[in-house]
């Protein structure tokens, strides 16, 4: 390969760079026109102007709209003066450009604020009727004056919260260990295979996080039964999937240099990862782990509503029941402990740095 | 004796960047060969091709009588064993101590358990001692590495490369970001080894001043490729200009 050779390369890379971009943006395109044809016909116009309350739908007509939309998106991205063409930084630098962009982004930023208004029934009548207003008063007063005689009870569902919290924080922390090792960028790029790896793990994880642990919890408590366990293995594979996220981010920006130089020594790879990596990250691991069980209480107790055992199954129940004084303690303990939890995780986190 | 040969070396990254265009020279046992060239010029690459953290992407090098252009896994780290190297940035582990540091050097000839257990035999313990002596901080063993001068972290750096036991050792600006007097202090060391232990020391460069007083031959490198092979005292003005370019000026360093 020769110098001019390298450069060709180069120019074909710009060129399929470029077109690729311009891809991107007309397909962009396409969806915007896609989104304001379907928020000003369904929501606007189907929902408040002609108030109807069920509204259809038909693949037909939906694909209609798409098509129209991909033929608009298009057209309009040849021009070179649509919305996306600004975004990617590749529209022609002319009035025309700059004012269709300004009007169409304006238009597309009111119709979804106006569609959300619609479709959240935001209503001042009902915040304020009679009716509601007397019912909130009785639950406010129940709640500011909880039933002691349930102290005990509560007393010890909120500690088994504390530790399904703690316990998923504890064993999340080996295996998110090497599962962030394993989906670090800069480990994993020595060859095909490992990045294959590194790509599986990124994917995995990507995927658990994406599931609330609420949904976790839901399907544990299906499979293993309802109670602490499935409450705790629903916080465990959450957790393992967001702190690998956080530390391998950790470790993609750790320094290269020591990395270098271990290497150069003739180590091996765990030797490299020990001496020149783990010491570069184990203080923002530390931080992340510990800021992460003082989330983790805060969820169990959520976890807790759907069948996570603790503090949580406790309310839902005195809830259902509508025992409002019942919940009333319930709900004040679970504040205490949060601001408690929340106090200390900060403190050991500040006298970490 | 030839230690290397590096013959018709070409390094292409993958950003397309053309490093290193067709190196060729050899270089003696016992040689203190000092390497110098503009920023950019590939000296850095040059170095990084000779140890293998970088792989040639054509030419071949010898080490030792051995082709080890594309040598991998457990033969690249034996081959890594037998190069020391020291960088510009010293590159230590800044929360460990400076005898771990120095102890890094050994880890090639540690069993893995071993040494993730950071269970360091009294007899390797022994020889990182001897190697701070080497270079004048034994007495800063115990302290954590980053809390030296850029001087004293560069020493640490030397005694981790000694306890390689190294062939050759290659340096790469190691005083590029020390102040004059510790440029001078610390390439004394690099002479002590390479007369003491009679190790081949490269060393990449910048000041002339450093060069004439150090090097027993140099090459200077200009957009990847070599344009002089020589005594240090034989580089005139002329030479000069053709190196740095006809705008540099010869600043002193003493
Ligand atoms: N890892 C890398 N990936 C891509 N290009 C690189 C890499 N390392 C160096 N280069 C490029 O290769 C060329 C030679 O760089 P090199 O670092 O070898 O020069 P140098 O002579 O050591 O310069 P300096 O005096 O600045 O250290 C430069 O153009 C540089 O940008
Ligand atoms: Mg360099």
């Amino acid at each position: 390969m020769t110098l001019s050779d390298a450069q060709g390369v180069m120019e074909k890379k710009r060129m399929k760079d470029r077109t690729k971009a311009k891809v991107k943006a007309a397909l962009l395109d396409s969806f915007f026109v896609f989104y304001s044809i379907l928020v000003v016909d369904r929501v606007i116009w189907d929902r408040f102007i002609l108030q109807l309350r069920e509204t259809h739908f038909s693949w037909a007509e939906t694909g209609l709209f798409a098509l129209i939309s991909l033929f608009v998106g298009v057209v309009w991205s040849l021009t070179g003066t649509s919305l996306s063409d600004r975004l990617f930084g590749l529209a022609k630098p002319t009035k025309t450009a700059k004012l269709t962009f300004e009007i169409f982004g304006w238009f597309l930023f009111n119709i979804t604020f106006i569609a959300g208004w619609i479709i959240t029934k935001i209503s001042i009548v009902d915040l304020f009727s009679d009716e509601g207003v007397a019912a909130a008063q009785r639950i406010f007063a129940a709640l500011f004056s909880p039933r002691m005689a349930i102290f005990d009870e509560a007393l010890f569902a909120i500690i088994e919260t504390i530790y399904i919290a703690l316990v998923a924080t504890l064993i999340s922390i080996p295996i998110t260990l090497v599962v962030s090792f394993l989906s670090a960028r800069n480990l994993m790029n020595d060859n095909k295979f490992t990045l294959l790896i590194y790509a599986f793990f990124r994917l995995i994880s990507n995927f658990v996080r994406s599931i609330e642990p609420l949904i976790w919890a839901i399907i544990f408590s299906v499979w293993i039964g309802i109670g602490p366990y499935a409450g705790m293995l629903a916080l465990l594979i959450h957790t393992i999937a967001s702190n690998a996220k956080l530390y391998s981010e950790a470790i993609e920006s750790i320094e290269e240099g020591p990395i270098e130089a271990i290497s150069a020594t003739g180590a091996n790879k765990l030797q490299v990862i020990w001496y020149a990596v783990i010491p570069q990250i184990i203080l923002p691991f530390l931080s992340f782990t510990i800021y992460r069980w003082d989330i983790n209480v805060r969820m169990a107790t959520i976890i807790g509503l759907v069948g996570g055992g603790g503090i949580g199954t406790m309310l839902i129940q005195y809830q259902g029941l509508a025992q409002w004084h019942e919940v009333g303690l319930i709900v004040i303990m679970i504040a205490l402990v949060v601001w408690i939890m929340d106090y200390i995780s900060t403190k050991i986190r500040q006298a970490i740095y | 004796m030839t230690l290397l040969r590096v013959n018709q070396v070409h390094k292409i990254y993958p950003s397309g960047t053309h490093a290193l265009k067709g190196v060729s020279f050899e270089v003696e046992k016992g040689e203190f060969l000092v390497i110098i060239g503009l920023s950019g010029s590939g000296k850095s690459t040059l170095l990084r091709c000779i140890n293998r953290l970088h792989e040639p992407t054509s030419g071949n090098i010898q080490f030792n009588g051995r082709d080890i252009t594309h040598v991998k896994g457990k033969e690249l780290r034996q081959l890594k064993r037998q190069i020391g190297m020291v960088f510009q940035q010293f590159n230590l582990i800044k929360r460990r101590s400076v005898l771990v540091n120095v102890l890094t050097g050994a880890l090639g000839r540690m069993g893995t358990f071993q040494s993730l257990t950071e269970n360091f035999p009294q007899k390797l313990v022994d020889e990182a001692m001897e190697a701070l002596k080497t270079v004048g901080i034994e007495e800063k063993a115990h302290i954590r590495a980053d809390a030296l001068s850029g001087g004293q972290q560069q020493r640490v750096a030397i005694a981790r490369s000694l306890m390689q036991h190294p062939d050759l050792l290659l340096a790469d600006e190691p005083v590029a970001s020390l102040d004059p007097a510790t440029s001078n202090s610390v390439m004394q060391y690099f002479e002590k080894i390479n007369k003491k232990f009679g190790t081949t020391v490269i060393c990449n460069l910048h000041f002339l001043s450093l060069v004439r007083k150090y090097a027993t031959r140099v090459i200077a490198l200009k957009a990847g490729e070599i344009i002089y092979e020589g005594l240090p005292e034989d580089i005139d003005d002329d030479w000069f200009k053709t190196i740095y370019g006809e705008e540099a000026e010869e600043v002193e360093i003493r």
